[in-house]
């Protein structure tokens, strides 16, 4: 196995507007979501809501170029990459939202011309990955994940299977999520948002959604005190394109999986990063796999409490806070829960503790039935 | 370590001016288990091309999807725009599911019974490339033995609009698509995969030069985006088109296949005995 470090993040998110103050405010204990009013519909539209505390108008086309560059260039920087090597930099890009908003704008200005306006007059999935190939000067390869909640996740696990062949030294993982009303809308007509999150808990109603731009750089070349991703797996569970098995038998496959290919044994995971969506079945399926792998669930942290469910960037997101947490030797706590639930066999943690060296599982599973668990080891 | 093509599959279907959508109702009965309620055209579309692919084939259980895309679902985008911002309703959940690039995955694992890995991968005007090359990698690391890779295209109506959409001239000859090819690792038949990527074009030329001889079809990047080359139907966009080109190769035939543009780099997949 190819050792691939993780040099370098970027993050915006609802807690800050870089990784540095999104960690800080998460230990701090900050979790602030807000309330947001949607107008144009037959029906009101409220719901609450993670947002970048950037300041702009929410469905502003233009803060994707405002928002995205800082953040590569964050954790480029950070990376200490040469400008030949920034210049070859792969890209792995996952997604739920890709252009979706743009186009949104696009069609409600054309519509106000026009009754005969063109739906959907942008369709491009690579339009993130193109932002950071501008931003950073970068004529690498791109890739962009479209797999709902695990679409970053996926993205870094690509990544890291391509630095395991050998063809490149790094590259960067991205994780995008910005406000749109594709999404706001279509998760209310699910009937799924709440307005507050709580994971794993006996009173848990839904998800709050969130916004959030994650960026790493993966490398096989090692930085101080640089964390290591040990690879992972995905897999697909057919039961339902939006529901999780609640009997957990497809999350044990997938965590069995990672822990397979990453040579460990369940006994040596020393915490887990759960996906915690605060749906009823999504965690109940969660908890049931876990507890099929481990008996006992390791210490166990749920992130959405901080900065909303970031779909698919969830993945690079969440890996970037809990990472960044470990650097500092803590474990984050899970902003949400209060009381255990009996048929759930996961508590929670309630507050920051103690994280030692050793490996680390972060989980996700979206629609599609699309799972996928990511192995990290903090070094002694 | 090689990994070769052992089934293949090239649905292509033009669609013309003041046509309707062609029917897939009979193509969809051959090939689905069960009765899919409320999917749309682009999960119809990868049902079809992904079944005649592997139809016959005996799947081994880790069997990843790597399903490729420029354009994905537009036709359920437009239709939940189309409720929100000019109807002023919340988008029915069947057709915002539908949005997402990974309900067709997940209907063509479940049609054929495929728990594995399963990724919806794009990039524009290489879908194909992109797909590939991600299973190749799979493969080539032992973490699965067998890849389904596809590529869908879908067109909607009216084909004013889809040509406006994609930036095609008026009269531009359009087609709807799926294209897959089932990969095996260390396989003892069909046809060895394998792809490069280039800079540049003067590197790619080099190694085109290096590597075919005089018999060998070679397809430059410049002729993937012709229209109507051969006589044949055409796709509107070139992942759909380098995806047909491939299949069909695949099928029938070696090939070198050139695609690319300057600043994003070229990539040069061989078909060979």
């Amino acid at each position: 196995m190819v050792d691939a470090y993780i040099r370098g993040v970027g993050l915006s998110c609802a807690l800050g507007m870089d990784a540095g103050s999104c960690v800080s405010a998460m230990l701090a204990g900050r979790a602030t979501p807000q309330r947001l009013e949607l107008g144009g519909f037959s029906e009101p539209l409220a719901l609450s809501y993670y947002r970048i505390p950037d300041g702009a108008e929410l469905f502003d086309p233009r803060r994707f170029e405002r928002l995205l560059p800082p953040v590569v260039q964050a954790a480029v920087r950070h990376a200490g990459l040469s400008a030949d090597e920034i210049r070859g930099l792969p890209i792995f890009m996952g997604s739920s939202c890709f252009s979706v908003g743009l186009a949104e704008t696009g069609y409600a200005a054309a519509l106000k011309q026009r009754s005969a306006a063109l739906p959907m007059p942008v369709c491009d999935y690579d339009y993130p990955a193109g932002l950071a190939r501008a931003a950073l000067g970068c004529e690498g390869e791109a890739w962009a994940f479209n797999t709902a909640c695990t679409a970053s996740a996926n993205a870094l696990l690509s990544a890291w299977r391509m630095l395991q062949t050998g063809r490149h030294r790094h590259a960067l993982v991205l994780g995008v999520e910005l406000a749109n009303l594709t999404t706001l809308t279509g998760f209310a007509g699910l009937q799924i948002l709440t307005d507050r999150v709580r994971p794993f808990d006996a009173e848990r109603r839904g998800i709050v959604l969130g916004e959030g731009i994650g960026a790493l750089v993966l490398s096989t070349a090692p930085g101080p005190g640089a964390l290591r991703i040990r690879g992972g797996a995905s897999n697909c569970d057919t039961y339902s394109v939006t529901t999780a098995n609640p009997d957990g038998a497809s999350v044990a496959a997938v965590l069995r999986a990672a822990l397979a290919q990453a040579q460990l044994a369940p006994e040596t995971v020393q915490a887990i990063k759960g996906h915690g969506t605060g749906t009823g079945t999504g965690d109940q399926a969660e908890a049931a796999g876990l507890e099929r792998v481990f008996g006992r669930v390791p210490p166990l942290s749920a992130l959405k409490g901080y900065l909303g469910h970031t779909l698919g960037a969830c993945g690079v997101n969440e890996l970037v806070l809990y990472a960044c947490a470990l650097l500092q030797g803590r474990l984050p706590a899970s902003p949400g829960f209060e009381q255990p639930d009996p048929v759930v066999p996961v508590v929670p943690l309630s507050a920051p503790t103690a994280a030692p060296p050793g490996h680390y599982l972060l989980n996700h599973f979206g629609f599609g039935g699309n799972n996928t668990v990511l192995v990290l080891e903090k070094p002694a | 370590m090689s990994v070769r093509v052992i089934a293949a599959s090239s649905y292509l279907q033009p669609v013309r001016d003041g046509e309707a959508l062609p029917s897939l109702d009979q193509a969809l009965k051959d090939v689905s288990r069960e009765h899919f309620r409320r999917v749309d055209r682009f999960i119809q579309l990868a049902l079809i091309g992904s079944g005649r692919c592997v139809a016959g084939q005996a799947l081994r259980p880790e069997c990843g999807i790597y399903l490729g895309s420029g354009f994905g679902p537009i036709a359920s985008n437009v239709a939940t725009q189309q409720q929100m911002l000019r109807d002023h309703e919340i988008p029915k959940p069947y057709n915002f599911v539908n949005t997402l690039g990974v309900s067709a995955g997940f209907h063509v694992a479940k049609n054929l019974g495929m728990p594995g890995q399963n990724l919806f991968i794009s990039r524009r005007g290489a879908s194909l490339e992109a797909a590939l090359a991600t299973a190749l990698t799979d493969l080539e690391l032992g973490v699965l033995s067998q890849a389904l890779v596809g590529v869908v295209e879908e067109v909607t109506l009216p084909l004013d609009e889809h040509r406006r959409r994609r930036d095609l001239p008026s009269d531009a000859l359009v087609a709807e698509g799926s294209h897959w090819l089932l990969l095996e690792r260390d396989a003892a038949r069909g046809k060895s995969v394998s792809m490069k990527h280039f800079d540049d074009l003067g590197s790619l030329e080099e190694e085109l030069n290096a590597s075919s001889r005089e018999n060998d079809r070679v397809h430059r990047p410049q002729a993937v985006d012709k229209r109507g080359r051969d006589g044949r139907a055409f796709h509107d966009n070139p992942d759909a088109a380098v995806a047909a080109e491939f299949a069909a190769a695949a099928m029938a035939g070696s090939l070198f296949l050139a695609n690319g543009s300057p600043g994003r780099g070229y990539t040069l997949l061989h078909l060979g005995p």
